[in-house]
């Protein structure tokens, strides 16, 4: 079941001498739904999302932070004191660093996680079968995880987190050392977990989130300046010139325009963007 | 005859004890049947070629130990009957067998611990020790320093031809070469530490270091020791006994 | 006390330490590929251990040098074994010497370096005295010979020995392990928890 997230006014200093990292963001996002979250590096996205997973208080205690952060049923006042796994589940940024290096095979990587939250290899080996069948890396269950490609790695750390079955995901830049092909099947993964999970991804780029996120959020050095639906942001995507990299942006529209939730609106805002240019 | 690692281990233990309260001229005989245990019994056959060959090399390192070791031990160490005399060097009988004696039981510790790690995969070994309930902590450690391992060798070599490109001292003279170790060193531990960082916030964002009593593998039920290990304590434990006998009844 | 003991250590094994302390484990098995490829005649195979001590703490320490000589011993080496006590006090002694804040100012580290060679040379004499004859097959098995040729018993003399040597391989190890931990970015350094005792103003440690 996924899970709502409200953060409300959460601002967030590393230390007492240092910059904002975040400044009083509030974000309100629906459970079952996409969020791209946008910004250039320091913005403040990795931030959040160590916020959600809470190990952001852990890692930084001497940090200076305040608001509220809501997920699902519990609020934190404003950092978790736990690791709120696997209730929420973060893929890192580097999908090699994200498994553990300590399994000989695929599918023991993915039983990892399980056994970590104390559920016993027979019961989870069948789970485990069903997961490496849906991602597509069912053929790779008996090598040896150093041997993938990038593509192949992505899909494996992205297993290794939804095994759990989170109620929130959250995706580190996950495109960042991909290829055309592999961005295309992650996004078709994660256009399949809609509705069943909450799904935030952060990137620097807008091409692979802005066609499957239900909410585009802009940060910049640590503030909002959006939050709101791709369509809006794509009507003032020239605003965040200065922050996101406008290169991107006909692509993005063009897949919009495929997307048949979109279709109507994309064509529009197609031509209105082709006109401002 | 089954002999898991349970068995090796009370093995190694056995020969340990025989190591240090058995007469040189019982460790021999016992040195030589662990050697050759590498060769008749199936359980103890190398694992790898890596395994082979250290074990030839202890073979070569054995001849050299037992000679070294009596030589010098009977030239320097003066006491007993002078056994010859070679180009006017003396050798004594008390420091021959002490030499003897020491390297027995060098010979006999080292070849019970070779045998064993030769013929039982390290990752093997790790699942044992998890199983014997060993800290969750503790045998992701030694999981990960194999993974390491696997990784720094070519780790290091691109550290270097970097700085060696950047133009570090490589191959001046000692000083300078000395320095350069601080600018291949630095990078490497640099590097570890980023990614250390990283690896420890993958493992907790999955759940290890949150729930360490969820460990790796359950530890399992206490079994009951197979015979063979049984066997084998109950020989330690007689040896052990004999032993403090002996000592007791000399005084 | 048992309980005390893993307490400790869990302490000091935070997330990050974990990896760390496994990575230093290797550095200390394959340094040596780095001091042959520069044809420096030193061993430094307890640098990982040193690093482990100042930067996590001494508990992780002795279980690093622990490790460490379990898997040279697992590779093709057993004699690493009996040396076990050894890498027990460098970490320890090492680790607590790093609390103290001997690891801010390098002069205090070249001292620090040489007591801990001279411990480590007064541990490891009656190991190579009793279970090596003071045979240990390298080049200094002449020296041992030179002290025991003037009169000296085998303990005196592999003491005399590892006197001569030891104190300079401590020396050079805590040396280079305060230039590597100074160039570090201290941001990275936080998360691991021996990182306050690089920092000038002392930190308490929780026991």
């Amino acid at each position: 079941m996924a899970a709502r997230i409200l953060i409300d006014r959460f601002s967030f200093r590393y230390g007492p001498d240092l910059p904002s990292a975040l400044a009083e963001v509030s974000l309100d996002i629906a459970p079952g739904s996409c969020c791209g979250i946008l910004g250039p590096t320091g913005a403040g996205k990795t931030t959040l999302l160590h916020a959600l997973v809470g190990i952001l208080g852990r890692h930084h205690p001497d940090s200076i932070h305040a608001g509220t952060i809501r997920v699902g049923e519990r609020t934190f006042a404003p950092l978790p004191d736990e690791i709120l796994f696997p209730k929420v589940g973060l893929v890192l940024q580097d999908p090699f660093v994200q498994l553990s290096g300590v399994r000989d095979t695929v599918s023991d990587e993915v039983l990892f996680t399980l056994e970590n939250l104390g559920i016993a290899s027979e019961v989870a080996q069948s789970r485990v079968a069903a997961l490496l069948r849906e991602l597509g890396i069912d053929h790779l269950a008996s090598r040896q995880p150093s041997t993938l490609s990038g593509g192949e790695t992505q899909r494996l750390a992205l297993a290794t987190m939804l095994i759990a079955a989170p109620e929130v995901l959250l995706l580190d830049e996950p495109t960042s050392a991909l290829d055309t092909s592999a961005v295309e099947r992650l996004r078709q993964i994660i256009e399949s977990l809609h509705s069943r999970t909450t799904v935030i991804i952060t990137d620097t780029q807008i091409d692979f989130s802005l066609p499957l996120a239900d909410q585009i959020v802009v940060l910049d050095a640590g503030n909002l300046r959006f939050d709101g639906k791709p369509s809006d942001f794509t009507s003032r995507m020239n605003e965040f010139g200065d922050v996101l990299p406008v290169r991107g942006w006909r692509e993005a529209l063009d897949r919009l325009a495929e997307s048949s939730a979109m279709q109507s609106h994309a064509a529009d805002l197609l031509g209105k963007a082709l006109g401002k240019t | 005859m089954r002999l898991d690692i349970s068995s090796k281990l009370a093995l190694v233990l056995l020969l340990w004890v025989c190591a240090f309260t058995l007469e040189w001229f019982v460790s021999v005989p016992l040195l030589v049947v662990a050697a050759a245990a590498r060769y008749l019994v199936p359980a103890f056959r190398p694992q790898s070629h890596r395994a082979n060959r250290a074990f030839n090399k202890f073979l070569l390192y054995s001849v050299a130990i037992l000679v070294l070791l009596t030589a010098l031990n009977a030239l320097l160490m003066p006491g007993g009957d002078i056994l010859f005399t070679l180009a006017g060097l003396k050798f004594h009988h008390d420091g021959l067998m002490f030499g003897i004696r020491t390297a027995a039981r060098l010979l006999l510790l080292s070849v019970s611990i070779l045998i064993f790690f030769i013929s039982t995969p390290l990752p093997d070994f790790i699942r044992f020790l998890q199983q014997k309930g060993l800290p969750s902590q503790l045998i992701l450690i030694l999981l990960l320093t194999l993974h390491f391992l696997d990784q720094l060798p070519e780790r290091i070599n691109r550290v270097f031809v970097a700085q060696e490109a950047r133009g570090a001292p490589v191959r001046a003279g000692v000083f300078s070469r000395a320095k350069s170790l601080v600018s291949i060193l630095s990078p490497l531990v640099l590097s570890s530490i980023v990614e250390s960082i990283d690896r420890g916030t993958a493992l907790e964002v999955r759940g290890f270091l949150v729930r360490p009593e969820a460990s790796l593998v359950r530890v399992q039920a206490r079994q009951k020791l197979n015979p063979v290990s049984l066997t084998l304590l109950l020989l330690t434990l007689g040896v052990l006994f004999l032993f403090l006998l002996r000592w007791l009844l000399a005084f | 006390m048992l309980n005390s003991v893993r307490g400790r250590i869990a302490n000091e094994m935070t997330g990050a330490a974990l990896p760390f302390v496994a990575f230093c484990i290797a550095l200390n098995l394959t340094v040596g590929q780095v001091t042959a490829a520069l044809k420096i005649p030193l061993y430094l195979d307890s640098i990982g251990t040193v690093l482990v001590a100042v930067l996590v703490g001494p508990w992780s320490a002795v279980i690093a040098g622990s490790f460490a000589n379990l898997l040279a011993a697992a590779f093709g080496n057993p004699s690493m074994m009996f040396f076990i006590p050894v890498v027990v006090v460098i970490g320890a002694f090492t680790g607590y010497l790093a609390r103290a804040g001997w690891f801010r100012r390098w002069y205090l580290v070249a001292l620090g370096g040489i007591l801990q060679g001279i411990l480590a040379a007064i541990v490891s004499a009656p190991i190579s005295a009793y279970l090596f004859g003071g045979v240990m097959m390298t080049g200094t098995d002449f020296l041992v010979l030179y002290f025991r040729s003037v009169g000296n018993t085998l303990l005196n003399s592999v003491f005399y020995q590892g006197l001569t040597s030891d104190p300079v391989d401590k020396l050079i190890t805590y040396l280079l392990v305060f230039f590597i931990t100074r160039s570090l970015p201290r941001r990275l350094l936080s998360r691991l928890r021996g990182a306050s005792n690089l920092k000038e103003t002392p930190s308490r440690h929780a026991p």
